[in-house]
């Protein structure tokens, strides 16, 4: 960081405020300020991503010396392609990512709906909902296996309090899937509630005005004017979780009661994607396997990413920005 | 004209009022009940019917939780962990904010879209590479720089600071100040730094609370010995007594500090929040 | 917002205030290499993933030494050993002791290098059996790397007043006669399952618990004498599965996890009425005493003989306190601390010249209703006929038990949940 020092130049060269000085200040500067980002970023950030790559290309096992100079191709991503593990760990990535993201954005866009009303209290509740996310995946996590537990947690008391049968939550693979996905639910919806209240907020209150001489009911009106306006917002939500979800790795590790935490249950039935490559590369020194599935993780992201976009497009009234 | 479209937001009926109190309470449970198994026994914590309300070994769990693991050396690295982390990417994001939001320079829209695009990326794409590099080639695993030097350049600290100082500071206002034979750097001291500094405040939170908060990085290149609050807390709940109380005290312990920041700072990083969408 | 500038500012200054000095020290916090000074303040990590009872002996040691701090940190089974096998790959990251496994040490010995030799540092290796320090030893048998803590000898616990209320008898000579073999073990599963008057208590605690004491029991599990895996062509692991699953399926078992919290409530809440136990689980007993206080005693486990688990230390040579942390191995696993954990902690010492001392083999243990463990413990040891050790084998063990949750959730019959435990044992052994 040499930016003091110019800082200096510039302050004492002040009273020549055009000429060469000027216009090297002008023309450099800008690199100057960019620079202690970029130099990180492309060390840490550029470089690590593009290695990947090569590394996903290698037969590289770190249990292996020598092996990781061993050129293979696309022999790992054909691997993938058999490999019963990843296609499991990808349904239940999806399927996880499903059940996190839908509820979780359909609860925001009727909790934005109501803190979009005229309150006493509105900052307490506006931070009473947002808490969650404060807290740690970690954390969250720990406390929601106790509340989830099968003997004695809160949740399957509660559920006999009204007669239902206790649930190994665990144990199957919609229960699983249902338990991580509440706690992905319960951390995010506040955070996206807050979003879509913004989005609320700039809708011009004469659509709802020129509705309501119309006989629109309230319904009606958060049906075609609310939606319909919040819809580029709605997008990008959706985006912003989609890639969260399909990255899900801290939930899944520690809601697992296995010996080996990377299995995701006892049948991986909530083994997803990002666990997957952690156990190939951490627990089974994969490099190059674990590569070519963190890859494949990327483009899975790009793709429904691509797929969101087109359906938002087919769906019409996309004008970015 | 905030307010105004306010005032004109519709009454709150009582459903409206129950419908939220009953979602802040969801939200605010967990935490409450996290209070709760810390302040109780294994035992209590586990009979039918449930306990609902906090007990009186809180401070006892708190003890044991730190006789037991690393935790004071925990909290002091996530801390030094997090409080530098927080300082260089407001620095380093404020810096290049200004430079993409208010300067014009050849290769800026490239190196822009450069960002914007990794922020799409997951950041376990670059995992195996980066555990590479900081066990092989730098030798920093198990260091704190591990965690500390990669997170600096943040995409988002950049993406954020330049959508904030689009709009913050007018250009009329710095060519005045260009005239007054002001440097870039004079534009950055005296326009744009106090312009800049409610979101400066924000985005430290925001970073502070996610590096705080991370878990995949740290469960790769920190160890036990030398860990993070959650590394420590991931250890509470496996290899010792397996005592849900004190894996719930260590949630909390855990939790504390960010909370507390929350409570404090709550209002800005709601403001933020908003702010962010609208431009985003 | 505007109005609230003056407080962001404020706040904003705190914050830079409080981690500037931060900022300086992260920047000095990489300590060099600390040159050997026997006097030098030195802490000595010590990595281990259960409890080996040696907090006490810490506090002991670091009076003998007042410039030695210990630390110790435990993580699960299985990421305690990845986690060292993947920090010796990097050359860094390991602690100055770790703990190893016995069903784990012999996918280190190729690694033998990396860790201390102890013969060169005057151990002696007839300490030990030769069972003992033989997985714990270089391919070549030169060097030795783990010094031999406990042995896992097995007995049946079981909680006589349940058995009580149950009718089944409470002496230990007559629960041992009662379940002589695992079939008969099983047979007094349904017994106790229909007699017992409180419907929420199981026979035993977990499936992968049992699984691993039947295969501890036979003369080959998942390895045979060359090397090779012969989980699939052996048909004593088949059977020991089978057996487990089909007492599951009786609804036998509690079907709770072990070494998580739930296994921990299920002692305290008195969930299971026998665990198959080997030496070291004494902690696990006295650490979570019955809350209605129940007692438990101690029998021969069904089958008899067997070793499970049973761990060593080793001192890897990354480590920048190597002879430090040698002396504080040599002293941990010294026989008068080893005496000392089995009486005082049940880990029964792997030392075999304690086999025979009265302090040992005359021990009865309180907590199990003083049962003379001490004459249990040192038959089984004397008895053992060791089991061929392979690379994965605890994790083959991780797998299978992973098989068995699956029958215990309903989730999987037998026949499906070996399939995909042979899947699993593939990709782990490929």
């Amino acid at each position: 960081m040499a930016l003091p020092a110019t800082a200096a130049r510039h302050v004492r060269s002040r009273s020549r405020p055009s000429g060469r000085l000027g216009r090297l200040d002008r023309m450099v500067s800008p690199y100057l300020y960019v620079a202690p980002f970029f130099l990180v970023f492309a060390v840490f950030g550029l470089f690590p991503l593009l290695y990947t790559g090569y590394v996903s290309m290698t037969g590289w096992r770190a249990d292996v010396p020598g092996s990781e100079d061993l050129w293979v191709g696309l022999d790992n991503y054909r691997k993938l392609l058999d490999d019963p593990f990843f296609r499991n760990a990808l349904w239940n990535t999806l399927g996880i990512g499903v059940l996190a993201t839908l509820p979780q954005l359909l609860f925001a866009l009727g909790l934005a709906h109501l803190l979009n009303h005229r309150l006493r209290g509105r900052t307490l509740l506006r931070l009473g909902v947002l808490l969650p996310n404060v807290t740690s995946v970690a954390a969250v996590t720990l406390i929601f296996v106790q509340l989830f537990g099968r003997d004695f947690g809160l949740i399957n008391w509660t559920l006999g309090l009204f007669g239902l049968d206790r649930i190994d939550w665990q144990a199957g693979t919609l229960s699983s899937w249902t338990a991580i996905a509440t706690i992905v639910t319960w951390r995010w919806t506040g955070y996206n509630a807050l979003i879509y209240l913004a989005a609320m907020q700039s809708v011009p209150y004469e659509l709802y005005e020129a509705a309501a001489l119309d006989g629109a009911s309230r319904w009606r009106q958060f049906r075609s004017i609310t939606v319909p306006m919040l819809r580029p917002t709605i997008l990008f939500t959706v985006i912003v979780s989609t890639i969260g979800a399909l990255q899900l790795f801290g939930e899944p590790m520690l809601f697992s009661q296995q010996q080996d935490p990377t299995s995701g249950g006892s049948q991986h039935q909530f083994q997803t994607l990002a666990l997957y490559s952690y156990s190939q590369f951490w627990g089974r020194f994969k490099y190059g396997y674990g590569a070519a599935v963190s890859w494949a993780m990327f483009l899975i992201i790009v793709a429904i990413v691509a797929v969101n976009l087109l359906a938002a497009r087919r769906l019409r009234g996309v004008d970015a920005e | 004209m905030m307010r105004t479209a306010r005032n004109r937001q519709l009454g709150a009926g009582a459903g409206v009022y129950v419908t939220l109190v009953v979602a802040v309470l969801l939200s605010v449970f967990p935490l409450y009940w996290t209070v709760v198994g810390a302040s109780r026994s294994n035992t209590e914590i586990n009979s039918v019917p449930p306990v609902l309300l906090p007990g009186a070994n809180l401070f006892r769990n708190i003890a044991r939780a730190f006789e037991q693991t690393d935790m004071g050396l925990a909290l002091a690295n996530s801390l030094l962990v997090s409080g530098t982390v927080t300082v260089c990417v407001v620095l380093t994001s404020t810096l290049a904010g200004f430079a993409f939001a208010k300067l014009r320079f050849p290769g800026r829209s490239p190196l822009l879209a450069a960002v914007v695009a990794t922020m799409m990326v997951p950041t376990q794409l670059g995992i195996i590479p980066l555990y590479i590099m900081m066990a092989n080639w730098f030798h920093w695993a198990d260091h704190l720089q591990a965690l500390i030097v990669p997170a600096v350049a943040n995409a988002f600290g950049l993406f954020f600071m330049r959508q904030y100082l689009l709009g913050a500071v007018p250009d009329e206002l710095l060519d005045a100040a260009r005239i007054d034979g002001c440097r870039t750097f004079g534009l950055f001291r005296h326009v744009v730094l106090p312009a800049a500094r409610p979101a400066m405040a924000v985005l430290g939170m925001l970073t502070f609370m996610a590096t705080w908060n991370d878990f995949y990085w740290p469960t790769v290149v920190m160890t036990q010995q030398n860990p993070t609050i959650q590394l420590t807390l991931s250890e509470l709940a496996s290899g010792y007594l397996r005592d849900y109380s004190l894996v719930l005290t260590g949630a909390l312990v855990a939790s504390l500090p960010v909370i507390a920041a929350f409570l404090v700072m709550g209002r800005h990083i709601i403001d933020g929040i908003m702010q962010g969408a609208m431009k985003g | 917002m505007r109005t609230s500038t003056n407080r962001t500012r404020r706040l904003s200054a705190l914050a830079a205030a409080l981690t500037l000095p931060l900022l300086a020290t992260a920047c000095s916090s990489s300590g060099g290499p600390a040159a050997e000074d026997p006097n030098a303040k030195i802490t000595l990590t010590v990595n281990l993933f259960s409890d080996f009872g040696y907090a006490d002996l810490y506090k002991r040691y670091q009076d003998l030494h007042p410039n030695i701090t210990i630390k110790e940190n435990r993580a699960d089974l299985g990421a305690h050993h990845q986690n060292l096998r993947a920090h010796l790959l990097a050359g860094s990251g390991a602690a100055d002791i770790e703990g190893i496994e016995i069903g784990q040490v012999a996918g280190f010995k190729p690694q033998a290098d990396k860790f201390v030799d102890f013969l060169t540092k005057g151990v002696d290796r007839n300490q030990w059996v030769p069972s003992k320090t033989a997985p714990a030893s270089s391919q070549d048998g030169s060097a030795l790397f783990g010094l031999g803590t406990d042995m896992g000898g097995m007995a049946l616990c079981y909680r006589t007043d349940l058995f009580k209320a149950a009718g089944l008898p409470t002496d230990r000579d007559q629960v041992s006669a009662l379940v002589a073999d695992w079939p008969a073990y099983s047979a007094a599963g349904k017994q106790f399952l229909a007699n017992s008057p409180n419907k929420n208590v199981r026979w035993f605690d977990s499936a992968g618990n049992l699984f691993s004491a039947v295969i501890a029991q036979a003369p080959v599990g998942f390895y045979d004498e060359s090397g090779k895996t012969v989980v699939e062509s052996n048909p004593a692991v088949k059977a020991a599965f089978d057996s487990v699953a089909a007492a599951v399926k009786d609804g036998q078992s509690a079907g709770i996890q072990a070494f998580t919290p739930a296994w921990d409530t299920g002692f305290q809440q008195s969930q299971f009425a026998t665990v198959a136990c080997p030496a070291w689980m004494s902690y696990q007993f006295k650490a979570n005493p019955p809350a209605d206080g129940g007692k438990w005693d101690l029998a021969r486990i069904p089958g008899g003989g067997g070793n499970w688990g049973g761990s060593y230390l080793t001192v890897p040579k990354q480590s920048k306190h190597a002879t430090a942390a040698v002396e504080l191995a040599k002293w941990l696993t010294a026989p008068e601390q080893e005496s000392w954990l089995f009486t005082e902690k049940g880990y029964f010492p792997s030392d075999q010249a304690l086999w025979t001392k009265p302090e040992v083999a005359g021990h009865t243990d309180p907590l199990f209703n003083g049962a003379p463990t001490g004459k249990i413990f040192s038959q089984s040891a004397k008895d053992l006929k060791p089991q061929p050790l392979g690379a994965h084998g605890a994790e083959i063990g991780t797998a299978l038990g992973n098989a068995l949750t699956s029958v215990e959730q309903g989730k999987a019959d037998a026949a499906g949940a070996w399939k995909k435990a042979l899947a699993d044992i593939a990709n782990i052994t490929g």
